[in-house]
This record gives C-alpha cells, sequence and structure tokens, in this order.
C-alpha cells in the first residue's frame, strides 16, 4: 500500500492521518501535545508506522499545516506547507462538496469559511482573544470540576437557559459565579456557556458575512454536543459534522499533498524517511542584535549540530545558512 | 540644527533634502518591536497606532539629540489633525528639547505654511529652495517608480530575496546622488540592475495582481505592517501600492479640480458610495478599490491601524462593495500585539482564495478561445472581460480591431 500523510500542528494539538491514493483515511491519530510540538509529532509518526507498518518507500508525500506547519515541514520533510484555513476546506469539500458554511473551532484559534461552488469566498479568523475557542471551555470545565468530555452531554441535560456574558473569559467566570449563587445548576450554567462561546463566535467571525446552509462544523470541539445544539440553536438549521472531525486539517493537507505530487509529476517526495525522527531535533532561538529590529530568529539544529531550518529573520540574512531556504506556500 | 523626521517608507528623500537645506539629519532607524514599545508607553491609550509608532521613533531621535524633527500632517477631521501638538507635549514632558513641524496643506493656510518653511529652510534663500525641491522630487519619483516596478517583478523572481537585496544597493547609490542628472544615470542603472535578476516567465492570464489600500502610514511602512508586500510577492502575487509619497506630493500641491494626477478621479470615483471624506484616505481608498476592479485585479489587502476611524467606515462598506464588485476585499487591522505568523496565515489563505477563483474564472471559459482572448485583453485595456467578450463574439473574423478599440 502508499500512503499520504497530512500533519496539523495545533496549539493544543497535534493530528497525524494516512492516506490512501483512494482518498480513504487509513489512520488517524489526535494528540494533546501538551507544548510539546515536536515530541507529539515524532510521536505521532511512530504511532502510524506501527499501526500500518509501512516502510520509507510507501509513503508517496507529506503535506503539513497549523501554526508549526513549517517546524514540523522541515522535521519530515514536508512536500506542501499550507495554511490552516485552505488545509480544512480542502478536506471538507473532500467529504461534502456543497458545503457553504464551515465553523472550525479549535484550542486556540477559530475560523469560519464561506464556500461557494466548491471554492473559497471568504474566511475569518479570530485575532486577538480566546474567547471562542477551545481553551475557554477547557478553562471553565476545570473550574467547573467537569471532564471537558462530559462537557457537551451534560449541557443537553439543562432545563432552563442562563445567559452568561461570554466576551472574555475572565468576566464569563465572574458571571458564572453569580449565577451558581443565584442557584442555577451545573447542567444550566454549561448550557450557558455552550451559547455565550457560539452567540462570541458568530459575533465576532460571521459579522456581515451572509450564512448559508449545509453548515459543517470540526475542530476539536466539535466533539461537545453542546456546542453543536447551541450552534443549530443560533443558525436554525442542522450542523453536520463529519467522521473525521477532529483531523480535518491533516486530511486536508494530505488530499494538497496528494494534488501537488499529481499535478506535478513528482517521483521521489521529500520524505526524510521515519529514520530521520529518530534523530534529536532542538529548536533554539536568539536575538540577532544586527539592526534596530532585534528580530527573533528560529532555528532548529540536528544532534549533529546541523542547521535545518531558519526562519524569523526580516533581512534574510540568514535564509542562506540552513539546508532547507523558505519554500512556504510558492 | 540637528533635525529628523519619521521613518516612514523610502526615506532618501527626505534625508537629501533636509541635507541640501544645510541641516545635520540624524537618521530614524526602522520602527523595531523596541520603538513601539516606547511609543506604547508614551502615549495616549486610546490613540491610533500609527501615532504610537511616530511617538517611539520621535523619542529615539531626541535620544539621539535631534533638535528638530519634520513631518508632514493631515490637517483633516480625522485624530491625524492632533498629531503634532501632542507629540510636541509629550517630547516636552519627557524633557526633550526637540521641536516638532508639521507641515499642513499648502491651501488651507498659506501664512501659516510659510511660517513652518521659514523654521526648516535654515536661511536658505527662496530661489535656491525651488531648485532643491525640484532635485528631491525628481528623487523620490524616480525611486518610487522602481518600487513600484519591483512590486511587481519581485513576485517572478526566482531566488527568493534577489530583488530585496538589489534594492538595498540601489537605495544606497541613490544616497550618493547629489546632481539631477546623477539621479537620472543612477535610475538608469537600476533599471538594469532589475532586469538582471533572473525571473520566472509567466504569462498574462497566469498572473494574479492585489491591490493594497488603507491607511497611509501602515500601507507605506513595512515594518508596521509586517512586510505585507513581500509576503505577497513571495507568494507569487503583483502588489500594487496606492500610496507613494510622490503621488501624495502631486496629490496635495496639484489643485483637485484638475484632471491630473490620477489620484484625483480616483478621489472621484467613489462619490456614490462615500459622498464625504471622514478624515484619512478613506474616500481615496474606497476610489482605489473600484479602480483595481475595473482594471481586473484579483483582490484587494486593506491595512488599517486598530481603531483607525476613517478606514473603519471603509471597512463597514467593504462586505457590500466587495460583492458588487465581485472582489475579494481582505482587511487586517494592524497593531503592536499583532503577530508576523497571524498576518502571513490570513495572506496565504487570502492568496489561495484569490488564486482558485482566478484560475477558476478561466477554466469556465477554456475551450472558449473568445473567452480567453478577452480576459487578457480586457487585463490590458481595463475593461470587464464580459464586455470585451461580447465586442468580440459578433465578428470573429475582426478581433484585432475590435481589441484596439
Amino acid at each position: 500500500m502508499k500512503y499520504y500523510l497530512g500533519i496539523d500542528i495545533g496549539s493544543v494539538s497535534t493530528n497525524v492521518i494516512a492516506m490512501d491514493d483512494r482518498y480513504n483515511v487509513c489512520f488517524n491519530q489526535y494528540i494533546r501535545a501538551n507544548g510539546q510540538p515536536l515530541e507529539s509529532v515524532k510521536k505521532g509518526m511512530t504511532m502510524l508506522k506501527d499501526a500500518i507498518g509501512c516502510e520509507d518507500e510507501d509513503i508517496l508525500g507529506i503535506g503539513t499545516t497549523g501554526s508549526g506547519r513549517e517546524l514540523a515541514g522541515v522535521l519530515v520533510g514536508a512536500d506542501v506547507i499550507k495554511n490552516e484555513i485552505t488545509a480544512h476546506a480542502t478536506a471538507t469539500l473532500h467529504y461534502h462538496p456543497d458545503a457553504r458554511t464551515i465553523f472550525e473551532i479549535g484550542g486556540q484559534d477559530s475560523k469560519i469559511i464561506i464556500l461557494q461552488d466548491g471554492m473559497v469566498t471568504d474566511f475569518a479568523m479570530n485575532t486577538v482573544c480566546a474567547a471562542g475557542t477551545g481553551s475557554f471551555l477547557d478553562h471553565q470545565a476545570e473550574r467547573l470540576g467537569v471532564p471537558i468530555e462530559e462537557f457537551g452531554d451534560l449541557a443537553l441535560t439543562a432545563e432552563k437557559d442562563v445567559r452568561i456574558a461570554g466576551r472574555c473569559t475572565v468576566f464569563a467566570e465572574s458571571d458564572m459565579i453569580a449565577k451558581q449563587q443565584y442557584g442555577f445548576s451545573k447542567a444550566e450554567i454549561i448550557k450557558g456557556l455552550c451559547t455565550a462561546l457560539v452567540r462570541n463566535y458568530i459575533n465576532n467571525l460571521g459579522r456581515a458575512k451572509t450564512l448559508k446552509p449545509p453548515f459543517i462544523f470540526q475542530g476539536g470541539v466539535a466533539a461537545n454536543v453542546g456546542i453543536r445544539k447551541a450552534f443549530e440553536d443560533e443558525v436554525g438549521e442542522k450542523v453536520i459534522i463529519p467522521k473525521y472531525y477532529n483531523v480535518m486539517g491533516a486530511i486536508g493537507s494530505a488530499i494538497l499533498a496528494k494534488e501537488y505530487i499529481e499535478d506535478n509529476n513528482i517521483k521521489k517526495p521529500a520524505f526524510k524517511g521515519f529514520g530521520q525522527l529518530e534523530l534529536e531535533f532542538k529548536p533554539t532561538s536568539f536575538e540577532c542584535g544586527g539592526c534596530s529590529n532585534m528580530c527573533e530568529v528560529i532555528r532548529v539544529i540536528s544532534s549533529d549540530n546541523e542547521v535545518l531550518a531558519v526562519w524569523g529573520d526580516k533581512c534574510g540574512k540568514y535564509a542562506g545558512t540552513s539546508k532547507a531556504s523558505k519554500t512556504a506556500g510558492r | 540644527m540637528k533635525a529628523s523626521f519619521p521613518h516612514m517608507g523610502c526615506v532618501t528623500g527626505y534625508k537629501k533634502l533636509l541635507e541640501k537645506l544645510g541641516h545635520e539629519v540624524i537618521m530614524p532607524d526602522p520602527p523595531s518591536q523596541k520603538t513601539m514599545e516606547l511609543g506604547v508607553k508614551y502615549s495616549p491609550e486610546f490613540i491610533c497606532f500609527p501615532f504610537k509608532v511616530m511617538m517611539g521613533t520621535y523619542i529615539e531621535c531626541a535620544q539621539k539629540g535631534a533638535e528638530l524633527i519634520v513631518s508632514s500632517g493631515g490637517a483633516g477631521p480625522c485624530r491625524a489633525g492632533m498629531y503634532p501638538d501632542v507629540h510636541q507635549k509629550v517630547l516636552q514632558e519627557l524633557g526633550y528639547n526637540t521641536r516638532v513641524v508639521v507641515f499642513d496643506s499648502l491651501f488651507q493656510d498659506f501664512h501659516a505654511f510659510y511660517e513652518k518653511v521659514k523654521i526648516v529652510k535654515n536661511g536658505t534663500p527662496n530661489y535656491k529652495l525651488l531648485g532643491l525641491a525640484k532635485f528631491c522630487y525628481n528623487l523620490i519619483k524616480k525611486m518610487d517608480k522602481l518600487e513600484k516596478r519591483m512590486k511587481i517583478m519581485r513576485a517572478y523572481e526566482i531566488n527568493q530575496g534577489d530583488f530585496s537585496n538589489a534594492w538595498k544597493d540601489i537605495v544606497k547609490m541613490f544616497e550618493k546622488c547629489e546632481t539631477t542628472r546623477e539621479v537620472n544615470r543612477t535610475y538608469k542603472k537600476a533599471l538594469e540592475i532589475f532586469d538582471a535578476v533572473p525571473c520566472r516567465k509567466v504569462e498574462e492570464s497566469q498572473r494574479i495582481r492585489v491591490g493594497i489600500v488603507g491607511e497611509i502610514y501602515v500601507i507605506m511602512e513595512p515594518t508596521v505592517n509586517k512586510n505585507v508586500e513581500e509576503i505577497l510577492n513571495n507568494l507569487g502575487v503583483e502588489v500594487e501600492n496606492v500610496q507613494y509619497i510622490s503621488d501624495w506630493v502631486e496629490h496635495n500641491i496639484v489643485p483637485q479640480w484638475l484632471p491630473f494626477p490620477k489620484s484625483h478621479r480616483v478621489f472621484r470615483m467613489s462619490d456614490k458610495v462615500a459622498p464625504l471624506n471622514c478624515g484619512g484616505h478613506d474616500k481615496e481608498n474606497m476610489g482605489w478599490v473600484y479602480d483595481f476592479a475595473k482594471r481586473g485585479f484579483d483582490g484587494v489587502v486593506h491595512l488599517m491601524p486598530f481603531a483607525c476611524l476613517p478606514e473603519l467606515v471603509n471597512l463597514g462598506k467593504f462586505p457590500a462593495i466587495s460583492k458588487e464588485l465581485n472582489m475579494p476585499i481582505m482587511s487586517l487591522s494592524l497593531d503592536e500585539q499583532m503577530g508576523e505568523a497571524h498576518v502571513k496565515t490570513r495572506l496565504e489563505a487570502f492568496t489561495d482564495l484569490i488564486k482558485s477563483k482566478h484560475f477558476a474564472k478561466q477554466r469556465s471559459t477554456i475551450g472558449d478561445a473568445i473567452g480567453l482572448k478577452a480576459q487578457s485583453a480586457a487585463r490590458k485595456v481595463g475593461s470587464k472581460a464580459q464586455e470585451v467578450k461580447d465586442n468580440l463574439a459578433p465578428a470573429p473574423h475582426t478581433p484585432a480591431k475590435q481589441l484596439t478599440k
């Protein structure tokens, strides 16, 4: 069997998937990164190797996406390094070609993607605030002492509605305490939080956009049935959750890698082999004092002191000093 | 006097002018994170972002001993109108003996304008001043022309960074110029340098073009807008910026009722949706959006400082305009918190969006040779592809004649 791999390195999780050349997902793994993206990529790749038993030459191509896409791209040797929006839209369009609106809520970002005729026509991403993302829920679940996995189901058992201010994580908390003191049950408060998140999401990202069905909801938060219910109440339509909702970004990047490899007729992918993963990688950063910009330059150094990648320099002073040049996106 | 100025885009012109007027020029550094931190610390909290960055630059210049800071102002109803006084006040409170001189429109109050000229001209006689102004104008005009050209050609460079490096050398060459003749010679040499850079050949129909509109300071200063233009160029997109210092000078010196420069016409193009100017360049920017759509651009990137009032007015109008013109517009609101990765991700996604739109439009006309021809012809003459196609369709045996029309 030959496979295309997709890796999505987000702020909270790292997702690794393998897809055969007929777009069937053979392996998918959602790993909580706990602040160690590189370790989790290694872990994911090892799990993948063990699970489907493939060798280096079985890999036809790799795509990476997410906020750590460049770092992971260097680590594994990616053919395609793409932004999250394109990756998510590509995956969704594969499963639901008629999709018009994608809600994607991840750990630290949330996006809305508007599609028409199988093309992205508009998109928005949250900017400076974490309200309206998975971290907001995580934080509140922790405070209430409810495991995040049970959060959604609990919300569905609520009988009454309670309005909780969801603009800011900190103020939501004080509002929640007040509502607890009024005697609302845990389930009702959780439902209120779900509604607050969705309201915030729609106000922030959906502003001035016409949202049309079919609606697709994906990202790690889509596991939460409470949020799904809140979305359905908000838009007044059924909201579809794709089968692989939590690894859609990775699937998208694998599809993009497949398209890229096939369109350009590439025989030898950039994949560096599973053996490469055994090596030690050390991302280091330093402040360049060359000019007043004081760029924070990030360098990935392998165990034998070879500089694998450099980025972050505004002037391009270090661009030529690494093996991999900056090729993202082209 | 030790004189300085805010860093905004290419500053060689200002430097030359002040030098020729006999000032000792304190060169401002391009705004860095440190500059912004300094500016944010000493600025009123809710003032616009450009004020804060300029404040930082002024403080840095004052620390280096600048006695005079020269800038141009916006005597309009937006907050830029109060920049000079507040900047002056903050500098004074910090204990710097630096004077801030800001030139407003010379038509509004010529007397005040001339008073400021007298401070800056440093005893230079008026007839000499005119010659100097002509020399510097020629210099910035030539440099802006080159910069415009670079932002188109850089999209197709084979080795990333070639053009940016060439540009750095060219700026150094211009800094050495003392006479108009030297400037013109350097200009020719610079063109040769650009032509020598290895580039990919890309067909007219495959080219992706993006226009940049927004608040003048953030669109002109690359360190403040996180180098939006270079990121787009590196993604293989041609960029056209609407603000250059030479254009700004022309726009403000040539009377409004004349049909040239182009910015006057563009200014009136937005009459329908923006009958009034709200302060900054909002009406003009709206006009440029219409102009870009007319010329068949694939998209517009709108840059605004966080909470900039005139651009906020535009922001509210853009969704409807974008629909009307069938052209994607992406707004980025910039402030000192903005991360580079953030800007890059959005620009990449935007580029993917306009690329797929561009090629889908083309695919729908594949097999239809007239359609393809019409599209590239339309891009050249700047009208809608459909109109040209309508012209072409009834008389397919004489397309050449129709095209030149």
